[in-house]
């Protein structure tokens, strides 16, 4: 099957608009915790809004490719087999964790999600800040596999967009923490306010798309503290709210790395090394962030002689 | 959150996305009405020192301040560590840190009591605080 008979996303868009007024209101009423600036709140919006028109210059390749991995297909996955559906949530959420985790690692992709965390901001309107610039990077190739395997476009389709649905939700300050048994097994708001955060400890930590399980599979798993609030943004948080700037910011910065790179190492090294990589490591990675607060938790502990 | 990998979009025409951005977009400005109706922005009182030097840590956490300035509405803050300086700025209900070298900052030209101080990053390329005490004395 080629053509999704319905598109998860599109039905769950009057459900967005009425959270984000019931997080308003409730923030207003001050009975849930929900902050929010009006032009942060704009430039979050229209990244949503607008992410379909640079979409459509990589749509047709990302179709064709998708329906030309299907018909090389190594099984068939009937659309309609319960265990499709229940095959697909589990690859399509580890798919989805491989290419997050991809985007925040790496740095040609993270430059296609950095908008996404570029928010200083965390509330249902920074769910909707969505990249101008992944169907160009190529992220899209990570789903091929699931059509190779015999799950058809438009069951792809679907999962991709359940899965976006169920993302919204989590990106509130407004829920605290969810019975323990769900936040044992699934992406909560609290696992996501970890992954929006830029304290040194909760960088590049819980990729989840859906189910948090492959965080605490693979090692990037990191509960929320009450002892550490996040906060929210960038290393180096974006000086403006214009919508140019939050989509494209990064992609001059590499641009300019670029102009001044002296050797193919360094080309290699500012395109494909962590984001802050640099030929003489003068600039911040999460990597090293990281290791500088872990030796000054250590120094702090240590009792003194 | 995922990013749009709608290969369905592949058969829809111009027209009809930016007929329905209409309604979207009036629904993103209802919205955003709403937030700012609703006053639910951070507080940002004027920075002092304390909570400059604090905002700055959290930044630079290893960063030894020497000395600082303060912008007289307090939207700004200016901080020197050696051979580097350290520039806070209030956007919005947040803040936002850069650095840069001292001697660019201490070379920067004051117009009209404004310091026109160069930033790197992509926005913004320049910060124009009145900085109360600026220029340093020469040591």
């Amino acid at each position: 099957m080629l053509e999704a008979p319905f598109d998860p996303v599109k039905l769950a868009v009057p459900f967005f608009i009425l959270a984000i007024l019931l997080e308003i209101g409730l923030g207003r009423l001050r009975l849930a915790k929900a902050e929010y600036e009006a032009r942060d709140t704009l430039a979050s919006l229209a990244m949503g809004l607008l992410r379909g028109v640079p979409a459509l210059l990589t749509a047709g390749l990302v179709f064709a490719a998708t329906v030309w991995a299907w018909e090389h297909r190594v099984f068939t996955v009937p659309f309609t087999a319960w265990w499709g559906w229940v095959a697909i949530f589990f690859l399509e959420d580890l798919t989805y964790y491989g290419f997050h985790r991809l985007s925040h690692e790496r740095r040609l992709w993270w430059a296609a999600h950095v908008n996404h965390h570029s928010s200083q901001h965390y509330n249902l309107s920074t769910a909707l800040r969505q990249t101008w610039t992944g169907g160009l990077v190529g992220t899209w190739i990570l789903w091929l596999p699931l059509a190779f395997l015999g799950f058809s476009p438009a069951q792809i389709f679907i999962q991709q967009g359940i899965s976006l649905v169920y993302q919204f939700w989590i990106h509130t300050e407004a829920v605290g923490r969810m019975p323990a048994w769900f936040e044992a097994v699934f992406n909560t708001p609290s696992h996501h306010r970890v992954h929006h955060a830029r304290n040194p400890r909760y960088l590049d930590r819980n990729y989840a798309g859906i189910l948090i399980i492959w965080d605490k599979l693979f090692g990037t798993f990191q509960a929320e503290l009450d002892a550490e609030k996040p906060r929210y943004g960038l290393i180096r948080n974006l000086g403006s709210f214009n919508i140019l700037t939050v989509a494209f910011h990064e992609w001059i910065a590499i641009a300019r790395d670029l102009a001044s790179a002296r050797s193919l190492r360094e080309v290699g090294g500012y395109l494909f090394g962590p984001p802050g990589w640099s030929p003489d490591g003068s600039r911040d990675t999460s990597k090293s962030l990281r290791a500088r607060w872990a030796a000054r938790q250590a120094t702090a502990s240590t009792p003194a002689e | 959150m995922p990013e749009s990998r709608c290969w369905r979009t592949a058969a829809i025409s111009i027209p009809a996305i930016l007929t329905g951005l209409i309604p979207s977009g009036i629904a993103v400005l209802v919205l955003v009405g709403l937030a700012a109706l609703a006053r639910l922005a951070r507080p940002t009182p004027p920075l002092d020192e304390a909570v400059a030097l604090s905002l700055l840590g959290d930044d630079f956490p290893e960063v030894p301040i020497d000395r600082i300035w303060l912008a007289g509405d307090g939207s700004a803050a200016l901080a020197r560590s050696g051979a580097r300086a350290l520039y806070l700025f209030r956007l919005g209900d947040a803040w936002v840190a850069r650095d840069l070298a001292w001697t660019d900052a201490a070379d920067a030209p004051v117009r009209d009591g404004r310091l026109h101080l160069r930033l790197a990053g992509v926005s913004p390329r320049l910060a124009r605080p009145v900085l109360a005490g600026w220029p340093p004395e020469p040591a």
